[in-house]
C-alpha cells in the first residue's frame, strides 16, 4: 500500500507551529498515526487525553483502532491532535463562574455527567449546557475582575460516584481554597445588590424567553461540533423541570443550585408572579441568608451527621424530661407573662378615640388589660384570646411608631385592635419585639413558654434592624448582612415599586410564617411554592404550526405541551405527553409533528429553536417520567440518547 | 356478707383503686353541672339515652339468641327522672382524675418500699429476664384515648342465680399472686419497677389529661334520627368517622363525612378528616343552632376518584368523562405526589357580593396555591397584575345554602370564606356566587387543596383503607352469625386510620381482659400480651401496609381457641356483611353456651359476651412468640381472662349474687338518687371469663357506707395491645343509667403502659339493676 503524507497539527506545539507530517499508508488505524505523532514530536508527556479531531468533517477519531481508509482519510484531511478535555468557564446557577475542564469529545450529555459528577450533583440528565446570552460589553465593566473559581486542576477520574471525604468529593478536601469552592457550591450565596440584580438580562417577552431556550446545547453531540471552543463560557442550568429523589442529605450542592436557578428565576421575573408571592420568596430568602450564614455547616453531610446526634441528645433530654418528677414539670408549666403598659386603640365606626393607655398582662394565649399595674391583680377590663387572630406588624422606626395590628376573631366578625408599645422606659423595640413575638405565638395556638419565642423574638428584631439602616442604603456597598437591603430580595419591578420601608413590613408579614424553618426546609419550601407557581417548568419556543399563517408559541412542560396564542398571550390549548402516541421530526423540512390520542395531530416548524431542541425537550421529558425508584439507580444513557437523539441515534 | 367478704380481699390487692374511688366516688352525683350541656346538641340527654338505648336494643337482639333473655324490662319507667347525676363532665372527669393522682402517688410511695427489698434480691435474675418482651407491637402512638363505643349486652335478670358461677372461676385462680410459672418471677420485680415508672408518667399524664377538652357531640344521622358521641379535643375527624362506622351499619366508603351547618349563616361543611373535630365546635356560640351531619358527601373526595374533572377542567366533558383509570393515577401522581402540591389552575368569572352591599358584580378570579386573586379592570391576566384577593391560612371555604333567597345572589351556588369563628353575618365574610354547580365545587375544592395540601390525599387514602377494610371485615363476620352484632367495634384510634371496624373489637377484647388481670400484683404475663405480629393470611390480604398494625389485632383474634371449635372462624369467610357485624362474632362468642360448658366456672349469666372458653395458660404462653401458625395457638380471647383469675386474689366474688343483693338494698334510698355513682371497681378476680368486675356502687348520699357489690359485663375495650401492657389504672369517668332498660351504663377509662407509653383505654360498662333498685 502506498505510503502518503498526512500533516496534522499538535495543538501542545502552539497555535503558530506548523503541522507535523507523517507518513502513513491507508491501512493504518488511527492508534498507530498517533503513535507516530507522538514519536515525531519528540515530547514526553501523558498524551493519553489526547485524540485527533478532523477538522473538515467536524468529528473526532475515537476509534483508534478504525484505519484511516474506514474513517475515508486522504491527504487532505486537517487533522488536529488535540487533549478530549479542556477547560470550560462554566456558568453555575448561582452566578458564579467557575473554570474547570470538560470533555469537548464526548456527547454534551456525557460531557454533564461528567461535570456534575466533579461537582457533586446527583441525577445530571436534569441540567445541560446553555450558551449565555452575549452581555452587553460595556468595555468598563471589567469583567475579567470576576472572581473565578478554579478547578481544572481536579484530576479526571472515570469513577461513577466519586468517593466522599468529609461530606464532600475528596477532590475538594485537598486544599483550603478547594474547600472553598465547596463551600460556594453548596451554600447558598448572598442576596445580590439590586443594582446586581438590575444589570442583568431580562427577558422581557416570552418571546424573549423562547430565545434563550434556543440556546440549549445538543446532547448528542460534543462541544467542539457545536463550536465550542477552549475556554468558552457556557452556562450549566437545570433543564427538566422534573426533580427526581430529592434528598437533602444527599443532594447538598444539587438542592442549593436549583434555589440560586429557581431564584434568580424569580428575582429576574423570568417565571411570573404575584405581588404575596414575590413578598414570600423574599421573605424566604431573607431568612435562607441567614440562616446559612449563622450555620454554615448545616449543609454538609458530615453536618447532617451532627445533626442526627444532636437531634438523638435532644431525644434523650427530652425522654427525661418526661420522666422527670411531677412537681418539676408544675413548675415548668407555670407559664411566662409580659407585663407592660401599652396602649391600645379599637377603632369603631363613628369614634375618633384615640389610644387609651392600660396595663396589659400577656399570659398562655391571651392578652387582659387593667386600668393599671396595681389593679392587675383583679378582673381585667378586657381580655382578649389571641388564638385564631391575624397579627400584623405596623412599624416605623425612624418614626419611632411600633404598632401591633391584631384582627381578632369573634362570632360576630373580626375585631380589630391596635396596641401601641409606648412607654416610658422607651424601649419601645424591645417591648414591641416581645409582645409582637407573644401575639404570633398566641395567634398558632401556642403559649410565650414555646421554645420558639426568643427566636421569634430574635427574628422580628433582625428583620426591624433593615429597616433601620436600609433607607438610606439604595445606593450604598454591597450588603453585610446586617444592612440587608430588602430590595435585594424583590424582583426590579417590586423595588421600584415600593421603597424599601413599605417593602419592609409586608416581607416581615410574610417572614412570619417562615421564620422557624430550617435552612434546609426553607429551601425546600422556597422550591415548593416555585414549583406551585402556574408557570413553573415551561421551557417556550417559538413555533409556526401547520396551517397557521402567524407564530406562536409553545410551552413545554413537564408534563404537557401548551400552545400560546402570542397576540393575547393565553393558553389556547393543552396536550398532555401521556395522551402522546408518537411524535416524528421531519429533519428534511424541520417539522415536528406529534400525534395524540383521539386522533388529534399537531405539526409545527421551530422559529426560536432547532426542531432537534424541541424533540430532545419532549423526548426528555417522557426520559424523565420513566424513571423510578424501582429500577437500579444507574443512568439509562442508552435511553436518553434514544429518545432525544433524533436521526444521529439511528 | 359472705361477698363482702370476699370483696374486701380483692379489694385489698387492688386497694389503690379503691382508694382512688373512693375519694371520687362521692363527689360526683354532687357535681351538678351545667356545663354539661356544651351545646344545644347536647343539651337533651334523652336523646343520648335514648341513642344509646337503641344501641343496646340491637344488642340484645343480637345476642338475644346466646344470652339469656337480656333483660327485657319494660322501658316504661322513663318518666322517672334522670336529671340526676349528670354533672359537667369535665369536671368530674378532672376531680376523679386528681384524685386518682393522689391515690396514685400514695400507692407509689407504698410500692416503692416494698418491692426494693425484692427488687435487690433478685436483681440478678431480673437482668436475664427483666426486659420486655421484645416482640411486643409498638402501642399505636396516637392511642391516648378511645372513646367508648361500645354497648354492653344488657345482663339479663335471671343472673343473680349465676352469682355462684364466680366460684369456679376463683378455683382456677391461685392465691393472690401466682405469677405465671417461670415468667413471672423475674419479670414481677421488673414489671413492678415498671409499673412504678409508668405511675409516675401516668401521673404527669394525668395532668395534662386533666387538661384535656371533652365535648359530648350529637350528631345527626341522615334518617333523621341521632348519635350521641364523647369527642376528645384530640380526636381528628377521622377518629370520630371511625367510631360512627362503629355505631352505624354504613358502608364506611370514603364519602362519609361530618358535616357542620349553620343555620345562621345558611352554611355547610365538610370536616376534612384530619380535623380536630373538638376545635371548629368551640366556635360555635352558646345558643347556635348549628348541627354535625354525618353523610355520605361525594365531591369530599370527588378529587381523587376523578381528579381529571380538576386539573383537565378546561377539557371537552365528554372526554373527561371516559378518562381511563391508568390516567387518573397519573394525574393524581403528578399533582399530589411530587415535591409541591399542585393547585388546579381554576380561572373564571364569579359573582362577588360586595362588602356590606347588597349587589354582587361579576370578577374574575384566578386560584393559585397562595390564595384567590382576581384581575383588576383594565389589566391583564398576568400573574403580576393580579390583585389577592383572599389567601387561605386563616379562614375555611364553606357552602352557603339559598343563597338566592337570603342575599339575592344570582344563584344558589355560593360558597364563602371567612374565618373559623365567625358565626353571624360580617363583613369579614367573603361572599361568591358561581354559575352552576359544578364550577362552585371546581373552586371549593380547589380551594381545599391549595389549603391543606398533602393531608387531603393523606386523608383520601386513610379512608380508603379504611373503606376497604371494612368490606373485608363484613365479610369475614357475617358468616359466624348474623345475630349477635352485639358490640360496635372500638377503634383504636391513633395510628391506624384503616381499621376496620369490625375488626378493632375482636382483639380487644381478649388484650383488655389480660391486662386488668395482670394489674395489681402480678406482673403481667408477656405471652398475652403478644399478639402475633405476623398478620394473618386475611389481614395481609385485606389491607395495603399502612393498615397492618391495626390488622394485627384483628387477625389474632380470630383463631378461636383450640377449645373452641365452635367459634366462628374468623377470617377466611369472605362474606358481604355490614362492618358492624363484624365485631359481634367476637364479642360474644358465638356458641356461649359452648364456651360455658365447657369451662369449670362459666359465670352463666354474665357470659353472653364472655369471652371464649379460657384456655390453658400454657398454651397461652405457647402462642406469645410467633405469629401462631396455626389459629388454634393463637392466644384466644379467653385464655387471658383465666390467667387473671389465676393471678388474683382467690376469692371470686359471685358477682351474680352480689348484683341482685346491691340493687336490693340501696334501692330504697336510692330511688331518688338514681344513678349512684360507682365507686370502686376493682376486676373481680374470678377467672370465669375474666370479664367479670366486682363494682362497689355508692347508691346513695344517704347510705354512704352502703356499698354492694355489683357484677359487671365487660362488654367491650378497645385496646389493641396484649400482655407487655400493666394495666395501672382504672377510672370511672360517668355513670348513667337507663331507666327502660334497667341498667346502668359506665364508662371507665384504663390507663395502660404498653411499651412504656402511656395509654388511655375507654371501656363502656354495663350493669343490671333489679327493678327494685328504682
Amino acid at each position: 500500500m502506498a505510503a502518503w503524507d498526512l500533516s496534522v497539527t499538535v495543538e501542545d506545539l502552539g497555535s503558530d507551529a506548523p503541522p507535523v507530517t507523517i507518513s502513513v499508508d491507508s491501512g493504518l488505524h488511527v492508534g498507530g498515526v498517533i503513535l507516530k505523532l507522538v514519536e515525531k514530536t519528540q515530547i514526553k508527556r501523558d498524551w493519553s487525553d489526547h485524540a485527533l479531531w478532523w477538522e473538515q468533517k467536524q468529528r473526532w477519531l475515537l476509534r483508534t483502532a478504525w484505519t484511516l481508509d474506514k474513517y475515508g482519510i486522504h491527504a487532505d484531511a486537517r487533522l488536529v491532535f488535540m487533549p478530549q478535555h479542556k477547560p470550560l468557564r462554566l456558568g453555575l446557577p448561582n452566578g458564579i463562574t467557575l473554570r474547570l475542564r470538560a470533555c469537548f469529545s464526548s456527547s454534551v450529555f456525557q460531557t454533564v455527567m461528567g461535570i456534575c459528577r466533579m461537582l457533586n450533583i446527583r441525577h445530571p440528565e436534569e441540567l445541560s449546557l446553555l450558551q449565555p446570552v452575549e452581555e452587553k460589553k460595556k468595555k468598563k465593566d471589567k469583567n475579567s475582575a470576576e472572581e473565578i473559581y478554579d478547578l481544572t486542576e481536579v484530576p479526571l477520574s472515570s469513577a461513577s460516584r466519586p468517593c466522599l471525604y468529609n461530606g464532600m468529593p475528596a477532590h475538594f478536601a485537598d486544599s483550603p481554597e478547594m474547600e472553598a469552592i465547596y463551600k460556594m457550591l453548596s451554600v447558598t450565596q448572598p442576596p445580590p445588590s439590586p443594582e446586581v440584580i438590575a444589570k442583568q438580562y431580562r427577558a422581557a417577552s416570552v418571546v424573549d424567553k423562547a430565545h434563550i431556550h434556543g440556546r440549549w446545547l445538543d446532547s448528542s453531540r460534543c462541544l467542539l461540533q457545536q463550536g465550542i471552543q477552549e475556554n468558552s463560557r457556557l452556562w450549566l442550568r437545570f433543564k427538566y423541570f422534573a426533580f427526581y429523589d430529592m434528598e437533602p442529605k444527599y443532594d447538598v450542592v444539587r438542592l442549593t443550585q436549583l434555589y440560586e436557578q429557581a431564584r434568580w428565576a424569580i428575582l429576574l421575573e423570568d417565571i411570573d408572579c404575584t405581588e404575596e408571592e414575590m413578598m414570600l420568596f423574599g421573605a424566604l430568602q431573607y431568612h435562607i441568608s441567614k440562616v446559612s450564614q449563622s450555620e454554615p455547616q448545616m449543609l454538609s453531610s458530615s453536618a447532617a451527621m451532627d445533626d442526627l446526634e444532636t437531634a438523638l441528645q435532644s431525644l434523650e433530654v427530652k425522654m427525661e424530661g418526661e420522666s422527670s418528677s411531677a412537681s418539676e414539670m408544675l413548675e415548668n408549666m407555670t407559664a411566662p407573662e409580659l407585663n407592660d403598659y401599652l396602649k391600645i386603640f379599637r377603632p369603631k365606626r363613628m369614634t375618633l378615640k384615640g389610644y387609651k393607655q392600660y396595663w396589659f398582662k400577656f399570659q398562655d394565649t391571651s392578652i387582659s388589660y387593667f386600668k393599671s399595674k396595681e389593679e392587675s391583680i383583679g378582673e381585667p377590663i378586657q381580655q382578649i384570646n389571641l388564638k385564631g387572630c391575624e397579627v400584623a406588624p405596623d412599624v416605623n422606626v425612624t418614626a419611632q411608631k411600633f404598632l401591633i395590628r391584631l384582627l381578632i376573631p369573634a362570632p360576630e366578625g373580626m375585631n380589630e385592635v391596635y396596641l401601641r408599645c409606648e412607654n416610658v422606659r422607651k424601649k419601645h423595640a424591645h417591648t414591641h419585639a416581645h409582645w409582637m413575638a407573644g401575639c404570633r405565638l398566641a395567634s398558632k395556638g401556642k403559649s410565650l413558654a414555646d421554645s420558639s419565642f426568643q427566636s421569634e423574638i430574635q427574628s422580628i428584631r433582625s428583620f426591624l434592624a433593615m429597616q433601620k439602616t436600609s433607607p438610606g442604603t439604595h445606593g450604598n456597598a454591597p450588603a453585610n448582612d446586617e444592612s440587608l437591603n430588602t430590595h435585594s430580595l424583590v424582583s426590579p419591578r417590586y423595588a421600584k415599586k415600593y421603597k424599601a420601608k413599605q417593602l419592609t413590613p409586608r416581607i416581615l408579614d410574610a417572614y412570619q410564617n417562615v421564620a422557624q424553618l430550617s435552612l434546609t426546609d426553607a429551601v425546600m419550601r422556597f422550591l415548593q411554592i416555585w414549583q406551585a407557581l402556574p408557570d413553573f417548568g415551561l421551557s417556550y419556543v417559538v413555533v409556526r404550526f401547520k396551517g397557521s399563517r402567524k407564530d406562536e408559541v409553545l410551552g413545554i412542560g413537564p408534563n404537557r405541551l401548551i400552545r400560546i396564542d402570542l397576540a393575547v398571550g393565553d393558553v389556547v390549548k393543552t396536550w398532555r405527553y401521556n395522551n402522546m402516541k408518537q411524535w416524528n421530526v421531519n429533519w428534511d423540512i424541520r417539522q415536528v409533528a406529534i400525534e395524540f390520542e383521539g386522533n388529534i395531530n399537531i405539526a409545527f416548524a421551530c422559529v426560536t429553536a432547532d426542531c432537534k431542541i424541541v424533540h430532545e425537550f419532549i423526548g426528555g421529558y417522557i426520559f424523565m417520567s420513566t424513571r423510578s425508584r424501582a429500577k437500579s439507580d444507574t443512568l439509562n444513557e442508552e435511553l436518553f440518547h434514544k429518545l432525544t437523539g433524533g436521526h444521529d441515534a439511528l | 356478707m359472705a361477698q363482702r367478704c370476699q370483696d374486701k380481699t380483692v379489694v385489698k390487692v387492688l386497694s389503690f383503686w379503691k382508694e382512688c374511688s373512693d375519694r371520687s366516688g362521692p363527689e360526683l352525683p354532687h357535681k351538678a353541672g351545667r356545663r354539661l350541656i356544651h351545646f344545644k346538641k347536647m343539651d337533651d340527654i334523652d336523646a343520648m339515652f335514648s341513642d344509646l338505648l337503641g344501641e343496646m336494643d340491637l344488642l340484645t337482639q343480637s345476642l338475644g339468641q346466646e344470652t339469656v333473655p337480656p333483660a327485657p324490662l319494660p322501658s316504661a319507667d322513663k318518666e322517672v327522672s334522670y336529671s340526676i347525676g349528670y354533672t359537667d363532665l369535665n369536671e368530674s372527669l378532672n376531680e376523679l382524675e386528681d384524685c386518682d393522682l393522689d391515690a396514685l402517688m400514695a400507692d407509689l410511695v407504698a410500692d416503692l418500699s416494698a418491692t426494693e427489698v425484692k427488687f435487690a434480691a433478685q436483681k440478678e435474675e431480673l437482668k436475664v429476664q427483666s426486659l420486655p418482651p421484645p416482640d411486643l407491637p409498638p402501642p399505636p402512638k396516637g392511642l391516648s384515648t378511645h372513646p367508648a363505643s361500645s354497648l354492653a349486652s344488657p345482663a339479663s335478670p335471671a343472673s343473680s342465680a349465676s352469682s355462684n358461677v364466680s366460684t369456679p372461676a376463683s378455683s382456677t385462680a391461685s392465691p393472690l399472686p401466682p405469677p405465671p410459672p417461670q415468667v413471672s418471677k423475674p419479670s414481677k420485680e421488673e414489671m413492678e419497677a415498671h409499673i412504678k415508672a409508668d405511675k409516675i408518667k401516668l401521673a404527669l399524664e394525668k395532668l395534662k389529661e386533666a387538661k384535656v377538652k371533652k365535648l359530648v357531640v350529637k350528631v345527626l344521622m341522615n334518617d333523621g334520627s341521632s348519635k350521641t358521641l364523647m369527642v376528645d379535643e384530640r380526636q381528628t375527624v377521622r377518629e370520630v368517622l371511625d367510631n360512627l362506622f362503629e355505631k352505624t351499619h354504613c358502608d364506611c366508603n370514603v364519602d362519609w363525612s361530618l358535616v357542620e351547618t349553620n343555620p345562621d349563616l345558611q352554611l355547610e361543611r365538610t370536616f376534612e378528616d384530619h380535623e380536630n373535630l373538638v376545635e371548629p365546635l368551640s366556635a360555635w356560640t352558646r345558643d347556635s343552632e348549628n348541627k354535625v351531619l354525618f353523610q355520605e358527601r361525594g365531591e369530599k373526595y370527588e378529587v381523587f376518584k376523578n381528579p381529571q374533572n380538576f386539573y383537565l377542567w378546561k377539557k371537552d366533558k365528554n372526554t373527561l368523562k371516559d378518562m381511563k383509570d391508568k390516567d387518573k393515577e397519573l394525574l393524581i401522581q403528578e399533582n399530589f405526589c411530587g415535591t409541591s402540591i399542585i393547585v388546579p389552575d381554576l380561572e373564571g368569572v364569579i359573582h362577588l357580593k360586595e362588602d356590606g352591599k347588597k349587589s354582587w358584580k361579576p370578577r374574575l378570579f384566578q386560584l393559585r396555591a397562595s390564595g384567590i386573586y382576581y384581575v383588576p379592570k383594565g389589566k391583564t391576566k398576568s400573574s403580576r397584575d393580579l390583585i389577592c384577593f383572599v389567601q387561605f391560612d386563616n379562614v375555611n371555604v364553606y357552602y352557603g345554602k339559598d343563597f338566592k333567597g337570603k342575599y339575592k345572589a344570582p344563584t344558589d351556588f355560593c360558597f364563602f370564606l371567612k374565618h373559623p369563628q365567625i358565626q353571624k353575618e360580617s363583613q369579614y365574610i367573603k361572599y361568591l356566587c358561581c354559575d352552576d354547580a359544578w364550577s362552585m365545587n371546581l373552586w371549593v375544592t380547589g380551594i381545599r387543596i391549595a389549603k391543606y395540601g398533602a393531608s387531603l390525599y393523606e386523608n383520601y387514602k386513610t379512608a380508603e383503607k379504611a373503606a376497604v377494610s371494612s368490606v373485608w371485615t363484613n365479610r369475614s363476620s357475617s358468616t359466624p352469625s348474623s345475630s349477635n352484632p352485639s358490640t360496635p367495634s372500638p377503634t383504636i384510634k391513633a395510628k391506624s386510620p384503616s381499621q376496620a371496624n369490625g375488626h378493632a373489637p375482636k382483639p380487644q377484647q381478649g388484650p383488655v381482659s389480660v391486662d386488668f388481670g395482670n394489674v395489681p400484683p402480678p406482673p403481667p404475663p408477656p405471652p398475652l400480651s403478644v399478639f402475633p405480629h405476623p398478620t394473618p393470611p386475611l389481614a395481609a390480604k385485606s389491607s395495603p401496609k399502612p393498615a397492618a398494625p391495626q390488622r394485627h389485632l384483628p387477625t389474632n383474634f380470630p383463631p378461636p381457641p383450640p377449645a373452641m371449635d365452635l367459634l366462628p372462624p374468623p377470617p377466611p369467610p369472605p362474606n358481604e356483611d355490614d362492618a358492624l357485624e363484624a365485631p359481634p362474632d367476637f364479642l360474644p362468642p358465638p356458641p356461649p353456651a359452648v364456651g360455658f360448658g365447657s369451662l369449670p366456672p362459666p359465670p352463666s349469666f354474665n357470659s353472653p359476651p364472655l369471652p371464649p372458653p379460657p384456655v390453658s395458660f400454657g398454651g397461652v404462653d405457647q402462642s406469645l412468640p410467633p405469629p401462631p401458625p396455626d389459629p388454634g395457638f393463637l392466644p384466644p380471647p379467653p385464655p387471658q381472662p383465666m390467667f387473671t383469675g389465676a393471678r388474683a386474689p382467690p376469692p371470686p366474688p359471685p358477682p351474680p349474687a352480689a348484683v341482685p343483693a346491691a340493687a336490693m338494698r340501696p334501692s330504697g334510698s336510692v330511688k331518688k338518687m338514681p344513678p349512684a355513682p360507682p365507686k370502686r371497681t376493682t376486676p373481680s378476680l374470678q377467672g370465669g371469663g375474666g370479664r367479670r368486675w366486682r363494682l362497689h356502687v355508692r347508691t346513695d348520699a344517704g347510705h354512704e357506707q352502703e356499698t354492694c357489690s355489683l357484677s359487671v359485663k365487660f362488654v367491650e375495650y378497645k385496646n389493641s395491645m396484649n400482655c407487655a401492657c400493666t394495666l395501672t389504672n382504672l377510672t370511672l369517668n360517668w355513670p348513667c343509667l337507663d331507666f327502660r332498660k334497667k341498667l346502668l351504663l359506665f364508662t371507665f377509662t384504663t390507663k395502660l403502659n404498653i411499651s412504656n407509653q402511656p395509654v388511655e383505654i375507654r371501656h363502656l360498662f354495663q350493669m343490671a339493676i333489679q327493678p327494685s333498685f328504682f
